[in-house]
């Protein structure tokens, strides 16, 4: 028997049990209807976050540390270890970090395969000061990255690769919006132009037995000591540039004010100066030289003891992420297509004993085995395929539609979608799906392929 | 030509060994109409079963046209059932729920009629049955008779050599079956093929050529009622009781 007859007798009889067809495709529809949004979300988040990265990182970046725990999530790292003088204590002594001294940095910038070797400064400011007013803020101040691109809401940033001058900043927008509130200025936008003033201060530090008794030597009496043991401060006075956007695409959006590197430098060496921090940095940020894959570069760069990440690195984290929960989703999907198997399994053998005339029929004109088995398993695959495209169809049309209200309760801004629905998956998932119910079918088609015809002629 | 040489059909296992059919022995020129008589459970059935190769005696041969299908492996019976053999059952086995046109067409998809001819042949054989008007209509909206009628269209279409009919008009009126025993009288005159009537009614057996009585699995008589060509019956053996 032609194969096309038998498909289309296969669609004729489901068409004849179009209630019975149409639940147990349902079932698979369940399965298909998940599967799709699994695939549709994990497709959206993807372009999402290369839109991200591929948008703001430069992909020649390579972050580079010294210590390879900080990529581990800031373990903790207890137990006993050996003294370094290079280690820090962060985070309240909870770990130790080898930090990179001055000696690295100087080792990174001969090297040939990386330019722009640009340490990141832990910096903390006392206070900061608007001109033309005596109200204090204090704020989190970070360098300015010019691998990483930030949209502005007022004035204008440079082009990427290219920093601010050293004596301008950028603050966030959400700052501007505080000082509007504390009457500072009127509004918002007023801000950019206006000069910042940063006060930063040393760290007290004990005075030595020494300048202890110049002091006292000197005639000052207790105001001599108590000058020797008041903090040093240093105020700089910055233009403001522009405002920088808070954006669900700006990946790097940092709620902090943004000097140039070579200021945050200056402040950085004032601040630590004759602590242990002085010039020892946990991280620096460099460019791979043009020709140079950031990959290799990385490895090189681990084989000296640096180890790195790349901007890819950055993505597949995010990918990971994106993976673990789509292969939650995906995991429902496959328990209800589970599900649906026995479903068909169930209604295909009732099928066959309800039909047993019409295989005796069939066998008796001549037909074989393997066409009557043929016959159930396109009837499978014909549900597979039923509830396949009832399933995604469902899962497209709700997605299309729920996709701007996502949009917007997950802030991923305009133009991003989380679900994004492409035919390639979609036709392999229903393809696949049909194949699942064929499997499915195969016992029921062997038990009709196995029916005696003269048995099956008696029943009435 | 069929001619069925010592075939034993046995049911059961050792201990409760039932012969349904006990050395059988005769044959059938072609273009004949056989009756095959007996009371209820004497084996009609199942003889008619194991000469169109349905079912497998122990022994014995059913050779047709020099071919003993059961010798043949089960995919060239099958062929062999879908080229050259049709059947008509006492309760119809139409497909309920196709139509008209598509119970018939089942043939020629089986039998791998060129898809060419399909139409030409169904149309002519539910003309044939007078059904051509109900083409579109589903089978299980037809009358009995309308059904055995459907049943005849569907093992005329291929034009076969031989015509199995188990008890066809059992399920039917007197003047119903009357009509369906001219539908394929008629069939056999005028195509000259082999018709094989399994039957109780003594009026249809003797509108046959030949009469095969069996009891018990046995042949107990071979009547030639009209010899139209002269010795058109060899009696091969008969087993008497
Ligand atoms: N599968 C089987 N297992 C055991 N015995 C069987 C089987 N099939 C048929 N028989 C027996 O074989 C005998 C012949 O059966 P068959 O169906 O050929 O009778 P029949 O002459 O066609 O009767 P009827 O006129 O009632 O249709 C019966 O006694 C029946 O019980
Ligand atoms: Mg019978």
């Amino acid at each position: 028997m032609k194969r096309r007859y038998i498909i289309r007798r296969a669609g004729r009889s489901l068409k004849q049990a179009k209630a019975r067809t149409l639940l147990t495709s349902l079932a698979i529809a369940v399965g298909a209807f998940t599967l799709t949004i699994a695939i549709a979300a994990g497709e959206g988040s993807r372009q999402y976050a290369d839109k991200l990265i591929g948008s703001n990182v430069n992909p020649k970046a390579l972050f580079i540390v010294k210590d390879k725990t900080i990529f581990e999530g800031g373990q903790n790292q207890s137990g006993l270890q050996e003294y370094d003088p290079d280690s820090t204590t962060i985070q309240g002594g909870q770990a130790t970090i080898k930090q990179l001294t001055q000696k690295d940095i100087e080792k990174l910038e001969s090297r040939d395969d990386i330019e722009d070797v640009r340490p990141r400064y832990q910096l903390s400011i006392e206070y900061l000061s608007v001109e033309d007013s005596d109200k204090k803020f204090t704020a989190d101040v970070s360098q300015y990255d010019s691998t990483i691109r930030n949209e502005t809401s007022t004035g204008s940033l440079p082009e990427l690769g290219v920093s601010i001058d050293d004596d301008e900043l950028v603050m966030p927008e959400s700052f501007a919006g505080t000082l509007v509130k504390s009457k500072v200025i009127q509004k918002k936008a007023d801000i950019v132009g206006k000069k910042i003033t940063l006060t930063v201060t040393k760290p007290t530090r004990q005075p030595t037995e020494e300048e202890i008794r110049k002091a006292l030597l000197s005639g000052g009496g207790v105001d001599a000591i108590r000058a020797l043991t008041e903090t040093e401060s240093k105020q700089v006075s910055l233009t403001v540039r522009a405002l920088t956007k808070e954006s669900s695409t700006s990946l790097s959006f940092t709620s902090a004010i943004q000097i140039s590197p070579a200021k945050a430098q200056d402040l950085f060496d004032y601040t630590t100066e004759g602590t242990d921090q002085y010039r020892k940095y946990i991280a620096v940020t460099a460019l791979a030289v043009e020709g140079n894959d950031p990959v290799d570069v990385k490895e090189a760069l681990k084989k000296d003891g640096y180890p790195s990440q790349t901007a890819e690195d950055l993505q597949n984290l995010l990918f990971t992420i994106v993976n673990i929960l789509q292969g939650i989703v995906a995991g429902f999907g496959v328990l209800a297509l589970i599900a649906s198997v026995f479903g068909i399994i169930n209604t295909q053998y009732i099928s066959v004993l309800e039909r047993t005339q019409q295989i005796g029929l069939m066998k008796a004109l001549g037909a074989h085995n393997k066409d009557v088995a043929k016959l159930f398993r396109y009837e499978a695959a014909w549900i597979g395929f039923l509830g396949g495209v009832i399933g995604s169809m469902i899962a497209l049309v709700s997605g299309v539609a729920l996709n701007p209200w996502i949009t917007e309760q997950l802030d991923l801004g305009e133009g991003n979608h989380l679900l994004v629905f492409e035919p390639l998956p979609i036709v392999s998932l229903i393809v696949g799906l049909m194949i699942i119910a064929v499997v499915a079918g195969y016992f029921p088609s062997r038990k009709a392929a196995k029916l005696d015809p003269i048995e099956a002629l008696r029943t009435e | 030509m069929i001619e069925v040489r010592g075939v034993t059909k046995t049911y059961g296992k050792k201990n409760n060994v039932f012969t349904a059919l006990s050395d059988v022995n005769f044959s059938i020129p072609d273009g004949a109409s056989v009756a095959i008589v007996g009371k209820s459970g004497s084996g009609k059935s199942t003889l008619m079963h194991a000469m169109s190769g349905l079912d497998r005696p122990q022994t014995g041969e059913v050779i047709i046209d020099g071919q003993d299908i059961l010798k043949l492996k089960s995919k060239e019976v099958d062929r062999f059932r879908s080229r050259k053999m049709s059947f008509i059952f006492q309760s119809f086995f139409v497909e309920a729920n196709e139509t008209c046109y598509n119970n018939v067409g089942m043939v020629c998809e089986i039998a791998g009629v060129p898809a060419n001819e399909h139409r030409r042949k169904i149309e002519k054989a539910l003309e044939a049955v007078e059904l051509l008007d109900k083409k579109k209509s589903r089978a299980r909206d037809l009358s009995g008779g309308q059904k055995q009628r459907l049943a005849i269209a569907r093992a005329i279409v291929n034009n076969p050599t031989t015509l199995f009919a188990d008890e066809p008009t059992g399920n039917l009126d007197s003047s119903t079956g009357e009509i369906i025993e001219n539908l394929l009288f008629r069939y056999n005159k005028e195509k000259g093929v082999t018709l094989i009537i399994v039957t109780h009614d003594d009026d249809l057996a003797s509108r046959c050529d030949i009469n095969i009585q069996i009891r018990d699995g046995r042949i107990v008589s071979i009547n030639e009622k009209k010899p139209k060509k002269e010795s058109a019956l060899k009696k091969k053996k008969v087993a008497k009781k």
